[in-house]
């Protein structure tokens, strides 16, 4: 339970149906401005008025997944997030800048799932067993 | 012989003496007294006509708090204009304390919450921040580690391991480079210690496991980490590039 006035603008604003999905994820009745999409479908806000969010609450993300996680905020948007970048990906001109074309698409932490990370060896093998070799005979 | 009887009967008289000596003194006396009961056995009466004699002088008696005179002389009374006998014993007997209290509770019940509600909402990081380890690339999709092995040297808790063998073109290289991420300790040694800015510690804390062999990265692993993160990586970098 929030104040009831929280709630009621919030419902205003963004309808009941995303009201009832807030309080199914995020469990508090939130709006504001709709700063992106990421490429997993993750929806990101904002709302920097101090008299409807305390500071520290002012960004948030919408999972698109049911089975949502920290780990699916991929690196830009986390960078924003976390508040390390002012500006969102796709505004920054620095991160614009810096990002290379081989730039692969970001995945969430699969562990425990079939997708989780093996290790393996990268060298070739020191130490062989012993093949014997036998000549034909004649 | 003769000698040892001579050492032993010196001892009572050392003991003496310094009786004689502390016996002037209260404080010393009395720890004398509580210390060792088979000295004070012998000077106990002399000890305790010292003690009263000292208390009758300094005339220890039980008086109430200290009374407040201001400079012409007039009482002052410290409890004026506070809560009266009554008021108190009203707030004790009808627990005003904890209804004010759960006020307190039932006013933030309807308050918007200060808790950050994590996976929705995150805590600040730093550019800084030490987080899950990559190697990066230059712009033009060379790998940067030289296999120079600064970072394997000044790894304090050794997590790191390197081999390293020439390229076909004969640029020098690793083969391996493994992290053990569970001895880390992430203190960015490496990324401090590296010529080319090859590996770094990422912002990227979400990389919790099920089984502990999931955080035994090689080079493959911390490659595709930094192919992920490169724009947030090299944003970070040139955020603290003033600082460097």
């Amino acid at each position: 339970m929030v104040s009831l006035w929280r709630t009621v603008r919030s419902i205003q604003r963004t309808g009941l149906k995303e009201w009832w999905r807030q309080m199914q994820y995020i469990g508090d009745a939130k709006s504001g401005r709709l700063v992106g999409t990421d490429q997993l479908g993750n929806r990101y806000y904002e709302n920097y008025n101090g008299e409807e969010e305390v500071p520290g609450r002012h960004r948030w993300v919408d999972y698109a997944q049911h089975d949502y996680n920290g780990s699916q905020v991929p690196p830009g948007w986390h960078a924003w997030i976390t508040h390390m970048r002012q500006l969102p990906p796709h505004e920054d001109p620095i991160v614009q800048k810096y990002t290379p074309a081989w730039q692969s698409p970001y995945v969430e932490n699969l562990t425990g799932t079939r997708g989780a990370y093996r290790p393996y060896n990268t060298t070739k093998p020191k130490v062989y067993g012993w093949e014997p070799k036998t000549a034909d005979r004649a | 012989m003769q000698s040892l009887a001579l050492a032993r009967s010196r001892v009572p008289l050392g003991l003496s003496l310094r009786i004689a000596a502390t016996s002037s003194n209260l404080v010393g006396a009395r720890r004398l007294i509580h210390a060792s009961r088979r000295v004070c056995a012998q000077e106990e009466p002399e000890l305790k006509s010292q003690i009263t004699e000292r208390m009758r002088a300094k005339k220890f008696e039980v008086t109430g708090p200290a009374r407040i005179f201001d400079e012409s002389g007039r009482e002052l009374d410290p409890y004026k204009g506070g809560p009266s006998a009554l008021n108190k014993a009203v707030h004790l007997f009808f627990f005003t304390e904890i209804i004010r209290g759960m006020w307190i509770v039932l006013e933030n019940f309807f308050r918007p919450p200060y808790t950050i509600m994590y996976p929705f909402e995150k805590g600040p990081l730093s550019p800084r921040f030490r987080g899950e380890h990559a190697l990066r690339r230059y712009p033009s999709g060379e790998e940067r580690c030289i296999a120079c092995k600064l970072c394997e040297a000044i790894c304090p808790a050794q997590a790191i391991t390197i081999e390293a063998e020439s390229r076909l073109d004969g640029s020098r290289r690793t083969t391996r480079y493994d992290i053990d991420m569970t001895k880390c300790i992430y203190c960015g040694f490496c990324q401090e210690a590296c010529p080319v800015d090859a590996i770094v510690e990422t912002q990227h804390h979400e990389y919790s496991t099920e089984t502990r062999e999931e955080l035994l990265y090689n080079k493959e692993k911390l490659l595709a980490n930094g192919d992920r993160a490169e724009a947030e990586i090299a944003a970070n970098l040139h955020a603290d590039h003033l600082y460097r």
